[in-house]
Order: C-alpha cells, then structure tokens, then sequence
C-alpha cells in the first residue's frame, strides 16, 4: 500500500530506533566548526605540495628542468615522472570496464599526457604559495599532438589513437546485453521511435575538494594516510599496490569528508606522490586540492551517446526496446571510469521482455571520468523517458496513459529485464499516480498549454524510473573483475560505561550512516541510541569492509548491524540472567541503561555493570568468554530497486526560450526508511544535483583547442538557493524483500528525474511547435534553438 | 592557487596611494573590496608588483556627497551601503535597486563601487547604470584630478581610459531622469549577465519622453549606450511601433562575444526582445 | 619586498597579535595560524561561500580578504556561536531541520544568517534565498537550509540574535 508519507514509527521499540526521525550524531561537531576534515590536520613540521599539470590535452612530454626550481628557497623535493615509474606502480582500476585491457595510469604522465590537468611534475615546500613558485619555474617542453574531444568523434577511424601500445583504436571495450528477440519484435512493430541523446558531461563538485596528509615512520613501518575519502580500505589496497607496500604498514583514516558523491572513490595520482614525498622526506606532506585543480583533475562524469530505440504497436503497447550507447571515458580508466548503470535499468518500469543493450566505452582527451551519484541512471532514463513521451505522440496518446499503459504491475515482479536486472518487488504504478494526483493533471491538461496573458506556454512532463541499489552479489562482481565484495561489515564493542563503539570502514560524508547504524543498534539491541558512539572511516580500528557507494550502505550494513547486534546483545543477556540468578534469559530484554527483570520489573541491572564483568571476564557465567565485541559481514542475496515518478510544471517563453519550473513533484519508494528525515534530506540533495546537472551544469571543451573553458567556479553554474525550485516529495514504503527490514537504496534516485521531466515538460508546453529536446543541459538557449529548428522544418516542408 | 609574492602598501592618504602608483609605474594594482582581484590573484592571472589597499582611506574615499542635482559616491563606497543608503534610494534609486543583483550578500558587503568601474566587466551592473545615469569619472593622479565622461570611459573588455598611474576616486552622478527600468538574464541567480538592459527617461504631461537613455550590458566588449535607439523614442509617444523600431535600432549596437554563457547569435536575438521588454514595462509605467 | 607584515586582529573576543604572509588569505590564517579550523575553504575564487566569517559584524568571504587586511579589525568565526554546552538557536534550528549533511558548507551558512539575524528584519523564504546565494551546499539541495534559517528568524526575538 502507498502512503503520501513515510510512517513515522510511532510505536518503535525505541525512541531513536528504526523509523525515527533521531537526531544527526554527526551534527554537534560539524554545527560548532569541530569537524575533522582532512586540511585541518595539521602535524608538526608539514610540507606542502604542488603539482604541475598538463596545459595541453595531449602531448608529447619533450624535457623537464627542474633546476631553477630546485634552487627556490623553501623548496624539498621535486618528482617526474621518470622517478614516478621507477618508485611505484599505476594507479589500478577497481570496477574495470568487462573485456577492457589495462591503461597504465602513472601518477605522474611518462612520455605522453592524454588529458589537460594531467600531473607532470610535483614539488614538495615549506608553503604551498612557494611550491606554486617552483611549479611555475620548471621548464617543460611539450609538443602537442592530435586530440580528439567529442566522444563518437573518438571511434572515427582517422581519430588519432590515444593508447596506441595498448589498443589499435579509442575503443575500450563494448558490453552488450540483451534478452528476447527485440529485432524480430522492432520489425514487427508499428510504430518504432527512435533519437540519439547526449548527455552532458558535468562533475559532482563536493564542497570539500580532495585532500591528503601522508606521515611516514620510517623505523616503524608506518605510513599514516589521512584521506578525503569515500573507500578509506579500498584506498589503502590501492596505495599498497601503487606504493609496493604491504597493507600492514599503510593506515588510512578518513576523518570527515566534505561530501563525496562517487568521486572520492579510491586512489588518484596526487596521493600516491604525497606518499612517495613524504616517505623520501620523512616529514609530513599535505596536499589540498584547488579548485581549479578540481575541475581538471578529479573525475568528470555522465558524458554519454545514447542511441535508443522503443517499438510498439499502433495502440501503444511497447514490444522492443534497444539503447547503444557510447560512455566518454577521458583520457585514462579512473578507479571507477565510466557509468556502468545505463545497462541494467535501461527499460526503466515498462514490461518490456525483448530488449537488446550495448555499451561502448571511448577514450578522449579529457579529464578521466568517474563515477558520479546515479551512475548511467539519470542518463539513461533521460533518452528512454524523452522516447517515451515521442511514442505517446506518435501513437495519440496521452503520455501519462502510455505509462500506464506499460507499467510492470506488482504481480509481475520479481522481473528480470533485458538489462539483466531482477526487478525485487514494488508498486511502480503507485508511485505515478501519487504526482499525478498531486500535480492535478488532468486539471492541468484540461486548462491547456496556454498562451497565458504574457505569451507564456504550460507544459507538464512526466517520468517514471527504477533505480539499482546495492550490488547483486559478490558473484555478479566477480564476473565483472570488480575489486570489491557485495557485503558491508561492522564491529560492535562494549565499553565499562554501558556504551557501544560501533567500528565502521564507512566514513562520514553526509550520508548520515554514524546516525543510521545507530538507530539499528539501539532496535536490535534496546541501548538507547546517545550510548552508541560510531567510529568511522580509519583503517586501523575499523573491519575490512567494502565502503560508502552505490546506495549500497544500508542495503548491506543493516544485515552486518543486525547480525553483530544481536550477538552482543545475547550474550550481554546471558551475563545479566547470570548474575540475577535466573535460568536462561527468556523474558530478559536490554531498556536504555538497564537489564530489566520481567518477573520483577523494580529489579534490574545496570548495561555498566553486565558490560563491566563481560570486560574484565569476572562474574560472567562458567564457560562464557570474557569479552563483549561481535564482529558481523553481510552480504545481501540480490541488489534492491528503488523506483518512482516524478512531475514537472513549466512555463516556456517562447520569444526567448527562458522558462520557469513552476512545480516539480517526485514520489519515491526506498522501502523501510530507517530515519525518514534523512531519508528526505538525501532526495532532496540528489534532486538539488539532479537539476544542476540538468539545467545549467555542463563541463565544455573547446573544440579547436581540447582544453576546459569553464573550469572555474565562475563559469560552471552550480545552483544556488535562489536556483533550486521548491520541490514537493511523496512517498510509498514497499519492504524489499531482499534486504534486512526491507530497506532499499536512497542515496542516488533523487539524480534520475529532473533532466527527463523537465525536458518532457518543456516539449510539452512546445508540442504544437513540434520541438524534441535530445541533449542536456536544459538551457534557454538550447529551447530557443530547438524552437527555431523545429519553426525551420516546418517551413520547408 | 596562492598568489605570487607582491609587496603590500597600505597608504594613509589618497596622495599617499597616488604616489605609491606611481613608484611602481604601472605594475601596482588598487586594492579596494578585492571582490575579482584577489582571485585573479590567486589564479596569478594577475601578478602586480604591488597591492596598494585603499581600504583606510574611508574619509577620502567611502563618502556619498550631494551637492544641488549632483550626487558624488567615493570610490570606496560599498554595495550594502548603496543598497541601504536612504539618500542613494531617494536621489539614485536605479543604483540602490540594480545594486542588489550583483553577487551575493559577501561580495555586496565588501565590493566598491569604485572597483566595479575600474574593473570594466562588458557585463557589470555598475558600469552599465553610470552610463545609463550618465555618471562622471573622478581619477586623480600625480599631476592632479581629472573629470572623465562615462562615456568616453570604457575602452573595451576589462580595459578603460585610466592611466595605470591614476586612481578613481569618485563616480558623479547627474540629476537621474524621473523613470527608469532595469532587466538582466544571466545563467544562475546573480551571475554575470548574458544581456543586461536599461533604460530612463522622464515622461512630460503630454505623454512624450525626454532625456531618454538606453544601456545595454553583456552584448559588446564593454557596456554600450544605444543612441540611435534612445534618439527614435526622444520628444515622442511611446506606442507599440515606436518600441519596436526603437528595439531593432539597439542592434546596432549589439556585438557580442560567443562564450560559455551564450553564443553571440542568440544574445543578438535577445537584444531587440529584452529592449522591447524594458521600454514598454516602462511606457505602461512599471518602474526598475 | 616585505614578505610579512605585523597585524592585530580581535578574533571571537580575543586580540591576537601575529606575523602573517602578506600573500595569504585570511581564511589560511584564521585555519593554519589560529587553529580556526571550523571556517573552511573550498574555492579560493569568492563564489563557494564555505569562508564566510564576520567581519566588523558583516558577512564578508575570508578568501577573498589578505590577511594584513584584517589588522585593526574584529572577526567572528564560527567556533564564536556556542562557546559553552548548548548549541545557539541558530545552529539548534539546523540540526531540527536536518540542515546539514557533510557540514562542510555549514559555517558558511551559520556566519551568512547570523549577520543576517542580527539585521532583524522579516524576510520571505524567496528573500532568505536570496542571501544565502552566497554559499553553495551540494548535499542537502538547501530546503532544509532555508527553512532552519526561516524558523530561527520567526522565533528568535531579534534583540537576541543581536545580543549574541
């Protein structure tokens, strides 16, 4: 059943358990300025690092002069890239791209630099201004070679070849994927639609740019990594490998980060120099990324072709769908390159059984790309939903019915798709007649497109969409080469107090996981929620665990937290039956700060107390272990799929093309929500990105030249408050069945919808003008082109 | 992104700074709210020998002086202050209004007016409104203080007529026509404007216009008067087909730059449509 | 060329006296030389709005200011909001409203309504938008944000926030 809110659990065991709104454990700190973000350690006797960059998109690195460099005051140590390849390894790729040959990423470029910002030189100083001196006096002679920047443009064949010891053209690799006899089906169809659809390339822009401090003891083996990161274990592997270190002498702590959004995801090459400095130097080397730095050297994301296709009969039944498409990698394979998402939610809710997908991925002169909260969903979603609406056209039919119309129904899931993704459970439908309803559009439809008194049009988009969350399987990884498991893993430890150390490889970077775990613990366990104190993100105190991605937190943390809690919390029972001098603990249940007696509900014992003798291994029962600790992985057996719908209201000037969001309303469905407001709290941010990213975010390259023209804070139109439209979010709560309390993923999906209504809204509004917008960002002067082209068919035919 | 090294001056009076810009012969910069230079700074797209900071100079520099139909702002005057001031929203309310769409709360609270016009952005709100009020240019150098028209100020895209050796000191504004009207378009809220237009004048009993003016910022390296628009609408009514010849006449004007904001075709678009906009809001009596 | 140069600064009530790099910015300064390390820097550029602080009771960006710049004058931080066990009404209204998330931007946002606070005047949720434009936040799409400082506004006496 659906309900416009998500319950809150009023009737939860526990204030602060599941279904809470709990207060943020993360909050006091961060609200009094007592964050530890990783600039502001500050160690004794730091230095400081510069690094220099690529000016070109490719070309050939001729000499490097350092002298004048070397002789600057202040100045301690200066690395290129021959020292690079004879002291480390290149950086490795976590998530490969299936079938792809390895790019050998060096932290420093070797003969050839593929993409500008690319690190050529590093130079360690008493200050970073003077380390930014010494970069400026290091002579380096480059001859510019051949680029390409456009991502189909890269698969021509007179396309200069970017990695040519490597791979004969700018083709990585091509993964398809499919099910059913979509061609049969194509052909048999009606009616076939059909667009190509670019995606704009844009970037995640955390507020907090990437940073490292590398400390080395040299006589005790140690190096000491803190680490604005997402994947703190994840990095430590990938510093092991670059650095030939064993993991054992490379602690990485991930204090709190400044936000992450899937570009903080292991290892770039500025870490693996600040460790290399620090071990020569032996003093601490600090790094913090500029943020012009930013924009050129920490991963791009969602640039992609999307050559789609649906076919369907003349009353609108959808029988085929098939989407090519070409992911634009950059110049090197990141640790997580290019979206891999597109594929398996490619035919979104529709019941489509005959589909055939395929990605291809191609090399550019550009900033690598990385993963980027959504992953290939918002981009996808954009060509399919854009389709869809053109079909409903074709076929005379009202987009919302055509939706309907092909809507998977809960009594058709579990679903597998073509894409290869199993559908769990949910009630898509629900979730579009909820902003249906809400919006009022028929009210809408039946008020008409206008024009209002000021010429204005209205238009209302629709999009409906499903979202993987979490990973299928270690086994699903494993065939695709991927570095990292599907399961999530936390220690619970008792403390002399009657507290709980919660230990968690997740670091804090927004996503509310210190708040969350919590909440679960004190459910599972009965400890009130403020005695549990979450230690997150250092390698050296937390279990090996996967790390902070794919809205795969909860999905696999909450099975890992219930496991360990309820093993503790058994034996802490145990313990306390025993020293009340009960037989066995039936009835005996943890409340707050006590163990109470339900024979005898005056009489209880203290958490202290039973936490204290387990400690110290005095008056526990004959044959129990001293010790109070539990140690839990967990891998859930499918990933979950979180789905909605979403409406967007426009006003279109049509003389100019400026149009107004005038509502925008999404429901969403993350099954269980262990804390509703940060549930919300985390829509509304991916939503807040979601519109970036679809109406002014756009990451553009000269075409004659290769470089980045707006690679600063001024010229990448990041939205303010004043830019955000206010949104309207409805909720379902259909438990998945494939994780612990049904929850599903909630991190990513409020990413999907904005480019997709927005852009349906706008065509809707235009229709009579018979505009089609294939590409995003949604700027004014894009629908006043589309406009003027669409006037221009008109005319001549 | 630090700045290279430069020596920083912190002058006690505006003859002090004067000389100052004119030991370092052109390779100084002025200091004011340091809104565009220090990150230009920082980037070291600008890298000046010295930093001579006016900003102790509020005595010379931060004061709003009226004196008959005349209003003089010092140099130093910040955004907030103008947005505030009661005597700028009574004499100059086209500058108290357009004020609040340039940056932010920081930036206003920090940046100069006198900055802003010695900046020269083809798209700032500041340059465009003097030349709509027909503002004067107060720049004192060593050889002593000189009036420039505003007209005659801008000389292209961040370059004007001062001599690296002078510092504006003060911006005069005439008396400012009885009506005006204000419209910017940029890429986000407040951002630097793709097309910016302005446009004043005064309306007589009879319906006819005078001293009329229109201002365009965004569209050509610097902001840009349209006289042989504002010469079509002068002494006459304002009907439809008047605003309309009058919008297309602004074209002339129009050159405009092809960046990441827009291209230069669909600015030139938007010039005859916004300036239609502005004069008929302001002919059906919609002000700023 | 002098390298440095000798400022007095009163920071959240204390008169420091320092030795600062003419060529860095204040924000370096209040983190690096102060230990204030609650205002934080993420663009060097004037647009992020992360270095907000008070600068003689205005909301003025710390990366855009040089640190000599602030000799003679008084700064306010974000560490000066709660210096004692309870958060401020401000900061209790963010953590209510769930507006933070990373809490990288926050500072930012805490000195921004602050000053804005202290003005004591009544502003709609579009005008409250409007000054906070000067920080960008990339997690919480800033909602939760307008409406903690719009409760705070509603139900802080202004003679209180002024008093802070």
């Amino acid at each position: 059943m659906s309900e416009t809110t998500i319950e809150r659990d009023r009737t939860a065991q526990r204030p602060n358990g599941i279904g809470a709104d709990a207060p943020r454990k993360e909050d006091d700190r961060l609200l009094r300025g007592d964050g530890r973000f990783t600039d502001d350690v500050d160690p004794a006797r730091a230095l400081h690092m510069a690094v220099g960059r690529c000016p070109f998109p490719h070309a050939r690195i001729l000499a490097v002069d350092v002298s004048a460099a070397s002789e600057l005051e202040g100045v301690r140590q200066i690395l290129v890239g021959a020292d690079v390849a004879r002291r480390s390894e290149p950086i490795s790729v976590l998530r490969p791209v299936p079938g792809a040959p390895p790019l050998p990423f060096y932290a420093l470029a070797q003969d050839v630099a593929v993409f500008e910002g690319q690190p050529i030189v590093s130079v360690v100083a008493t200050s970073r201004a003077i380390a930014e001196d010494a970069v400026e006096l290091i002579e380096i002679d480059y001859d510019p070679l051949p680029h390409v920047s456009d991502t189909i443009g890269a698969l021509e064949p007179d396309a200069p070849v970017l990695h040519p010891g490597v791979l004969s053209s700018n083709l990585l690799a091509t993964n398809p994927q499919g099910a059913g006899e979509p061609e049969e089906r194509m052909a048999q169809a009606d009616v076939v639609v059909e667009d190509r659809f670019h995606i704009n390339r844009v970037t995640g822009l955390p507020m907090e740019t990437r940073a490292i401090v590398a400390q080395w003891r040299p006589g005790a083996r140690e190096l000491t990594v803190h680490h604005s990161t997402q994947v703190p274990h994840l990095v430590r592997k990938q510093l092991a490998e670059s650095l030939r270190m064993v993991e054992g002498e490379i602690r990485v702590i991930a204090g709190d980060v400044g936000g992450g959004f899937g570009l903080k995801l292991g290892v770039y090459p500025e870490d693996v120099l600040a460790c290399l400095h620090a071990i020569d130097l032996r003093q601490p080397v600090k790094w913090v990324e500029d943020r012009l730095e930013h924009f050129r050297a920490t991963t791009h994301a969602r640039e992609s072709v999307h050559d789609f296709r649906i076919g369907a009969t003349a009353d609108g039944r959808i029988l085929a769908m098939t989407n090519t498409y070409t992911t634009d990698l950059g110049g090197l394979n990141s640790p997580f390159g290019s979206a891999q998402l597109s594929t398996i939610v490619f035919t979104g809710p529709y019941k489509v059984e005959d589909g055939y997908v395929e990605r291809r991925v191609a090399i550019t002169n550009k900033t690598p790309i990385g993963a980027y909260r959504g992953y290939g969903q918002p981009e996808v979603n954009f060509a399919r939903e854009r389709l869809i609406d053109r079909l409903a056209r074709r076929v005379g039919k009202d987009p919302l019915e055509l939706r309907r119309q092909n809507m998977l129904r809960p009594e058709d899931l579990p679903f597998r798709n073509p894409g290869g993704g199993l559908y769990d459970s949910g009630d898509y439908l629900a979730t579009l007649e909820l902003v249906v309803d809400a919006v009022d559009y028929d009210g809408l439809r039946r008020a008409g497109r206008g024009p209002r008194p000021d010429g204005r049009l209205v238009g209302v988009g629709l999009t409906s969409f499903v979202e993987r969350t979490g990973y299928a399987s270690a086994k699903f990884l494993a065939n695709r080469g991927s570095q990292f498991g599907a399961h999530e893993s936390v220690t619970l430890r008792a403390n002399r107090s009657g507290g709980i150390d919660l230990y968690t490889g997740t670091p804090t970077f927004g996503q509310s996981s210190e708040t969350a775990f919590a909440q679960v613990c004190a459910s599972v366990i009965g400890i009130d929620f403020h005695a549990i104190r979450v230690h997150a993100g250092d390698t050296g105190a937390t279990p090996l665990n996967t790390g902070a991605f794919a809205s795969r937190t909860m999905i696999a943390a909450a099975g890992a937290l219930k496991q360990a809690s309820e093993r503790l919390r058994d034996k802490a029972l145990r313990i306390a039956a025993w020293r009340l001098e009960r037989d066995g603990v039936e009835g005996l249940a943890i409340d707050g700060d006590v163990v109470r007696d339900p024979d005898d509900p005056g009489r209880s014992i203290a958490l202290a107390e039973v936490f204290t003798a387990a400690i110290i291994g005095q008056g526990i029962p004959i044959g129990e272990e001293p010790g109070l600790e539990a140690t839990a992985h967990f891998e859930p057996e499918e990933a979950a799929y979180a789905f909605g719908s979403a409406a967007a209201v426009v006003a279109v000037d049509p003389e100019t093309g400026d149009f107004a969001i005038e509502r925008f309303v999404m429901s969403h469905d993350c099954g269980v929500a262990v804390n509703p407001l940060l549930v919300e709290g985390q829509v509304q941010g991916a939503l807040a990105q979601g519109f970036g990213a679809a109406l002014s975010e756009d990451l553009t390259y000269d075409p004659d030249t290769g470089q980045l023209v707006n690679g600063t804070m001024l010229d990448y139109f990041v939205p303010t408050a004043a830019d955000i439209p206010e949104v309207e979010l409805h909720h379902t709560a259909v438990p998945s069945p494939v994780t612990t309390f049904g929850v599903r993923g909630v991190g990513e999906i409020g990413t999907i919808p904005p480019g997709a209504a927005i852009a349906n809204a706008v065509c809707d509004a235009l229709a009579g003008e018979g505009v089609e917008l294939t590409a995003l960002p949604v700027t004014p002067e894009r629908v006043w082109r589309a406009l003027q082209q669409a006037r221009n068919r008109s005319e001549t035919s | 992104m630090k700045p290279a090294p430069f020596d920083y001056i912190r002058p006690a009076t505006v003859a002090q700074a004067v000389d100052a810009l004119d030991q370092h012969a052109g390779m100084a910069r002025v200091l004011a709210g340091g809104q565009s230079l220090v990150p230009m700074l920082g980037m070291r797209l600008m890298r000046p020998s010295a930093l001579i900071d006016i900003n102790g100079l509020e005595d010379e520099l931060g004061r709003i002086e009226c004196s008959g139909s005349e209003t003089t702002v010092g140099a130093l005057v910040r955004y907030a202050t103008l947005e505030r001031s009661p005597v700028i929203s009574e004499r100059l309310p086209l500058l108290a209004h357009v004020v609040r769409y340039i940056g932010d709360r920081q930036v206003r609270n920090r940046g100069t007016l006198g900055g802003a016009v010695a900046q020269s952005d083809p798209t700032g709100e500041m340059g465009l409104v003097c030349l709509a009020l027909g503002a004067s240019v107060l720049a004192r150098g060593s050889g002593g203080e000189r009036t420039i028209p505003i007209e005659q100020f801008f000389e292209g895209s961040y370059a004007n007529v001062l001599e690296p050796e002078e510092l504006l000191v003060a911006l005069r504004f005439p008396l400012a026509p009885s009506r005006c009207r204000f419209f910017e378009r940029g890429r986000k809220h407040n951002d630097f404007a793709l097309i910016s237009v302005v446009a004043v004048g005064s309306e007589d009993a009879d319906g006819r216009w005078h001293d009329v003016r229109i201002a365009l910022g965004g569209i050509n390296d610097r902001p840009v008067l349209a006289p042989a628009a504002a010469a079509r609408l002068e002494g006459a009514r304002w009907d439809a087909a008047a605003i309309e010849e009058a919008a297309q006449l602004a074209l002339e004007v129009a050159d405009p730059p092809d960046d990441v904001r827009a291209s230069a075709d669909y600015r030139r678009h938007l010039v005859p449509v916004h300036v239609r906009r502005v004069l008929t809001d302001l002919a059906a009596g919609e002000d700023r | 060329m002098s390298d440095t140069v000798e400022i007095t600064v009163t920071v959240n009530g204390t008169v420091h006296r320092e030795q600062v790099s003419v060529r860095e910015h204040a924000a370096d300064f209040l983190r690096h030389t102060l230990g204030l390390t609650g205002t934080h820097v993420g663009c060097e550029q004037g647009v992020c709005g992360m270095c907000t602080v008070l600068l003689d009771g205005q909301a003025v960006k710390a990366c855009l200011l040089l640190a000599p710049q602030l000799d003679g004058h008084e700064v306010e931080t974000v560490e000066s909001l709660a210096p004692g066990e309870e958060l401020d009404p401000l900061q209790q209204a963010f953590k209510d409203a769930h507006a933070l998330q990373c809490g990288f931007c926050t500072p930012g946002f805490l000195m921004t309504a602050t000053a804005l606070g202290r003005e004591g005047r009544a502003l709609s949720r579009d005008e409250i938008r409007d000054e906070l434009a000067g920080v960008l936040c990339r997690c919480t799409g800033y909602e939760h944000i307008v409406t903690a400082v719009e409760r705070y506004l509603a139900e802080t006496p202004a003679r209180e926030r002024a008093d802070v």
